[in-house]
């Protein structure tokens, strides 16, 4: 009868030790498991750092480029106003000059002065790469002799009135 | 109608501060430049009714080449 309890003690027992065994193992599994996981965990989460950071920089050069765009657009409109002050300037009784109407009525008088402004153009460039000025463009005053596209440069002595 | 010619000068370029002679230069007296000429042309023609070949019209730089230019058609049209 004693040797009966003392066997049963004995697996119950051996029992306990093989469920903390198991237990300790299962644990040990569970714990590398979720190592891995916080390591996979730690890899996303310095992916989207990185992506975050380039596209903080994306929206940096965005906004740079949005500048640029603006800075070119008010550059462009300027210009635009200038040309039109130019080419539609308003005479002495106010009436604002048509230029497009003008090539329409007159356009071999409009295609000859725009044949001419182009060989200024062109001569402007030459000026601006460093090409000397000619004795007739130094020594233009009158508006007749200057060189409209860029008198500032081409015709240093001729002074607008 | 050279008094018809300086109306148009007048109005399209103002009166400043000297006369307009036959001797003024449509850009360098009166600061216009080439496409106030053209302009002036065109509002000559309509002013006088006639029609200006463009080619008669490109060397035009004073009031006497303008007066001369217009002259021919006035009388001949």
């Amino acid at each position: 009868m004693f040797s009966q309890i003392k066997l049963v003690l004995f697996f119950v027992m051996l029992m306990g030790a093989g469920g903390g065994l198991w237990y300790v193992q299962h644990l040990k599994s569970e714990n590398e498991i979720l190592t891995l996981n916080n390591a996979k965990l730690e890899g996303a989460v310095q992916e989207q750092q990185a992506l975050i950071e380039q596209q903080l920089r994306d929206i940096e050069t965005q906004q740079n480029i949005n500048k640029q765009i603006s800075e070119n657009n008010a550059k462009l409109n300027k210009d635009l106003n200038l040309a039109n002050e130019k080419f539609n300037k308003v005479n002495a009784s106010g009436e604002r000059r048509d230029i497009g109407a003008l090539a329409v009525a007159k356009p071999k008088s409009i295609q000859r002065i725009e044949g001419r402004r182009e060989q200024q153009r062109v001569r402007c460039f030459e000026i601006a790469q460093g090409s000397p000025l000619t004795e007739e463009e130094f020594n233009a005053t009158k508006k007749s002799q200057i060189n409209a596209e860029c008198t500032n440069i081409a015709n240093p002595n001729y002074v607008p009135y | 109608m050279k008094e018809q010619i300086l109306e148009v000068l007048k109005a399209h370029f103002g009166s400043g501060e000297s006369p307009i002679t036959d001797d003024t230069h449509l850009m360098d007296d009166l600061g216009g430049d080439e496409f106030d000429i053209v302009d002036v042309f065109m509002q000559l023609e309509e002013k006088l009714n006639i029609s200006i070949p463009e080619e008669e019209t490109f060397d035009v730089m004073t009031v006497s080449q303008l007066i001369e230019v217009v002259g021919k058609h006035v009388q001949s049209d």
